[in-house]
């Protein structure tokens, strides 16, 4: 048996869903070192398992439970995992991270990746332990929501178990279903769906062995120290109140999107706060497996009902739709994740057909910003795919085109994938990390808004700094979400690059330092453009929707924010310089694209 | 305000001798900052372009934020029409109008810079305060276009702005005409953007004035660092605001200036009605 670096199995599980097979597929260990785990290297299994111009829903295209070496350490926020395919809401490469013990247990069922082809002939759950993998009738669990299958599964399976599960959504196709675990999601891109349409409702994990860093004294050692570090006041946001602790903070400074991108401010925002809610409904505070943060705020709803609340949920499902009552948007965020629907996608496709509708191109006399039955019906008949919601389940960019009359102009998205809540008329470095990045609008894979936050220049006027900063940044992610930490952390390093290299030493083995880690950070974000070049990206698919650059958006002072196309073009232009693309976007220098040890799969 | 000049810069004379101060004005503190810092700060508020300093050859300037230029008198000793020019021929191809004033305006406030400004309609060339009783030649608008007559002026040795006042389109704006903006009327009512200060007792007796009123309110982490707000504290800048409400400016916490610009700089400048965020420095998901 050939040695593995520490930290790894060099191994993934491949399985053939039409009858259960399943092979082993050997990984290298300059493939290994080359993407890490997670995020990078599910492109590289991605580029060497999903035939080019596939359906995304279609038996042939691969999904990957990817992990990483530093899961089962015992560094904190380590217990997360990848879920990878081509997104059928971008027809992209897409990499959705989610938390806690299906990481580990994944693992250690003595696999760095678990990939899933062709399509169950029943619905089905798949199972891996020690002894391989297997699948098993999902009848029980079709069409109930993942937490309820997820619990349904693991009383079945017994102690042990871990599942990562659909709701009802995924199962029907919706091209923003999620993949959840553990009332966590792997939200954005669709993979839901993608799982819905293999007819496998479920992945069950059962830790079946161990996998040893190279040093586990050294990698204790540093536990101990980032353990000390997360509880500093970089985490303290987190920590305290949760990440809708933004929304305050983002409408005071016209970053807050509201009413489809409309505004930047919401007048009825101090209704949603965290400072607020936390005193009248807050709940509980909970963590992921092997996390010291615990950034997980559950709320109360109306009666019993409890939901887990982010500034994105509460932005997409409030400002976003105008609605401000917060029991609406407890209620449309429990839904949602009943649903298995990403909460962002859900409220930017209802935000673009409510100002269709009131532009009477949908006719839809119901649905109007800020009514939250509204909102709650058009949750309802999406995760149903029906009326208004077999439209509204394909995304705002397919809904827009099927709609017309230059409704895709205020169709919030980018490749596809909706906006987040971050206005880039006022944080421009994020605008050009919104348009360029390979999942589509994103901000965890660019984020870019920390330059805009930080005072280090001009929020409303970019330039090349701005390129600068969603350059680095982006680097960042693509490391962050390989080997992988929860970027929750991220606050804590100075010295991100040398600082991460000093880890993946501890459990790899590995003699690597920061320009190392820098290099794979550039390899993966090129292997992501690569994977969508060879799926039909075009150059003006780095770009932002009409709405962003035709329209100013108005400040507390009177002034009016504006995001030039002349400006974006420049940044965009910059961007591809700096990734060292040529003025089409597309890698100039072979040695780059030999870098990424794709061999004869690549497509130009 | 309504601001019908798209392109507005800033020109802000440092040169002078200010033989009756008896030390450089540009270098005066400010409340922690310096004079010159202030005021430059200010006019980069009020405007949409650059900010240019206009100094005396070889003239030392105190620390300036990075993106405001600096331009030098040709000759030292003709005046301000000198530094004029030399200003508004530094913005010609990029601004419209710049707002033109001296170092020595302690409580220069961007309303009354709005406002005048404002006041450059397309039929006027200059908007001259005549504010508190005197023109302002040096709290005034300038069209960039009269960079040439400007020019022509001093080489003909025709020094004092009334040469220029006589050669071009003025608008003169009096004290109700200036409180007609309803910002200078709630901000700035006594006009106090055009009191200078040439003499020691003078400065001293600026500095002595209560700081301006601001609100200042906390978010998220912070807010549970030094509590929500808003509350109304009096503070000349960032490091102030934040001493007043017991904040520590370490890197953990940035300040948004009323909802806009993003900043840490310790020495920025307030002025009367500002609103001050502090946010934590990770704002973001």
């Amino acid at each position: 048996m050939r040695p593995v670096p520490g930290g790894y199995f060099g191994r993934a599980l491949v399985v053939q869903l039409d009858d259960g097979s399943s092979s082993v597929l050997q990984l290298p260990e300059p493939v290994l070192r080359a993407y890490l785990g997670g995020s990078g290297l599910g492109t590289w299994l991605m580029h060497r398992l999903t035939p080019a111009g596939v359906d995304p829903l279609g038996p042939e295209a691969a999904l990957a439970f990817v992990f990483s070496p530093l899961v089962g350490t015992p560094l904190t926020t380590s217990a997360k995992f990848a879920v990878v395919a081509k997104s059928p809401l971008t027809g992209m490469l897409n990499d959705a991270l989610a938390s806690s013990h299906f990481a580990i247990s994944g693992k250690l069922t003595g696999y760095d990746a678990i990939v899933v082809r062709g399509r169950c002939a029943a619905p089905s759950v798949l199972l891996v332990d020690g002894a391989g993998a297997r699948l098993a009738p999902a009848d029980d669990v079709w069409g109930l929501p993942a937490a309820e299958a997820e619990r349904e599964l693991v009383a079945s399976l017994g102690r042990g178990w871990r599942v990562a599960s659909i709701g009802p959504a995924g199962e029907r196709g919706v091209r923003f279903a999620t993949v959840s675990h553990d009332g966590r999601h792997a939200g954005r891109g669709g993979l839901g769906a993608v799982m819905g349409a293999k007819n496998l409702k479920a992945v069950a994990v059962h830790a079946a062995t161990r996998v040893a860093p190279a040093d586990p004294k050294a990698v204790l050692a540093a536990a101990r120290d980032l353990r000390a570090r997360s509880f500093g006041p970089a985490t303290a946001k987190y920590r305290e109140l949760g990440t809708l602790t933004n929304l305050l903070a983002f409408n005071a400074i016209h970053t807050l999107p509201t009413r489809n991108f409309t505004a930047a401010t919401f007048a009825e925002a101090p209704r949603l706060a965290a400072d607020d809610l936390a005193g009248l409904r807050h709940v509980t505070r909970n963590s992921c497996a092997s996390c010291t943060i615990g950034c997980e705020h559950i709320y109360r709803g109306h009666g019993s009902t409890t939901s887990r609340v982010e500034y994105e949920n509460v932005f997409a499902l409030g400002p976003m739709c105008g609605v401000s009552d917060p029991d609406t948007v407890l209620e449309a965020s429990a839904r949602c994740d009943a649903l298995g629907l990403d909460t962002i996608s859900a409220g930017g496709t209802i935000a673009w057909a409510m100002e269709c509708a009131d532009r009477g191109l949908l006719d839809a006399p119901w649905l109007r910003f800020g009514d939250g039955t509204a909102l709650l019906r058009a949750l309802d008949e999406i995760g149903r795919r029906e009326g208004l919601g077999a439209l509204l389940a394909e995304g705002s960019r397919r809904a827009a085109a099927a709609v017309g009359r230059g409704s895709g102009d205020f169709a919030l998205q980018v490749k596809g994938l909706e906006l987040p809540g971050y206005e880039p008329r006022t944080l421009q470095a994020m605008a050009l990390g919104l348009a360029v990045n390979a999942r589509g609008a994103d901000h965890n894979r660019s984020g870019a808004y920390e330059a805009d936050l930080s005072g280090d220049l001009d929020r409303f006027a970019g330039g090349q700094a701005h390129v600068i900063a969603a350059v680095e940044t982006e680097d960042r992610a693509a490391v962050m979400d390989s080997m992988i930490l929860c970027k929750f952390l991220r606050g804590v390093f100075t010295d991100p690059f040398r600082e991460w290299a000093a880890l993946l030493r501890t459990v790899t083995g590995w003699d690597l330092d920061g320009e190392e880690l820098r290099a794979t950070a550039r390899r993966i974000v090129l292997a992501k453009r690569m994977f969508n070049l060879r799926e039909g990206w075009v150059p003006t698919d780095d770009w932002l929707p009409a709405r962003l650059l035709q329209e100013p958006v108005t400040l507390g002072s009177g002034r009016v924010a504006t995001l030039s196309a002349a400006t974006l073009r420049g940044m965009v232009d910059g961007y591809w310089a700096a990734r060292g693309l040529d003025g089409q976007g597309r890698p100039q220098s072979a040695a780059a694209v030999d870098d990424l040890l794709l061999g004869e799969l690549v497509v130009s | 305000m309504a601001i019908v000049v798209e392109k507005t810069a800033g020109v802000v004379l440092a040169g002078g001798r200010s033989s009756r101060m008896g030390s450089p004005k540009a270098a005066l503190d400010w409340h922690g900052s310096t004079l010159l810092r202030r005021t430059v700060s200010v006019v980069a508020r009020s405007v949409t372009g650059p900010v240019v300093v206009v100094r005396a050859p070889g003239q030392q300037l105190p620390d300036l934020p990075p993106e405001v230029e600096v331009a030098s008198d040709p000759r030292e000793g003709l005046g301000p029409l000198q530094g004029i020019a030399v200003g508004l021929a530094a913005l010609v191809d990029r601004a419209d109008a710049a707002f033109v004033c001296s170092t020595d305006l302690p409580f220069l406030h961007p309303a009354f810079v709005g406002a005048v400004l404002g006041a450059l309609t397309p039929e006027v060339d200059v908007a001259l305060p005549v504010a508190r009783g005197y023109p302002q030649p040096l709290a005034a608008a300038y069209r960039t276009s009269l960079a040439p007559v400007v020019a022509s002026l001093v080489e003909a040795d025709r020094l004092r702005p009334a040469f220029l006042f006589d050669q071009c389109r003025v608008v003169r704006l009096d004290d109700a005409a200036l409180r007609a903006d309803p910002f200078v009327a709630a901000l700035d009512p006594e006009l106090d953007s055009v009191v200078n200060v040439n003499e020691a007792a003078e400065y001293d007796q600026a500095r002595r004035r209560p700081a301006p009123e601001v609100t200042v309110q906390c978010f998220g982490a912070v807010a549970t660092r030094a509590g929500a707000g808003p509350r109304t504290v009096r503070a000349a800048t960032l490091a102030q605001a934040a001493a007043a409400v017991a904040l520590p400016l370490d890197r953990h916490v940035v300040a948004a200036l009323n909802g806009e610009q993003i900043t840490r700089d310790p020495e920025l400048p307030l002025t009367t009605g500002d609103m001050v965020a502090f946010l934590s420095a990770d704002a973001g998901g």
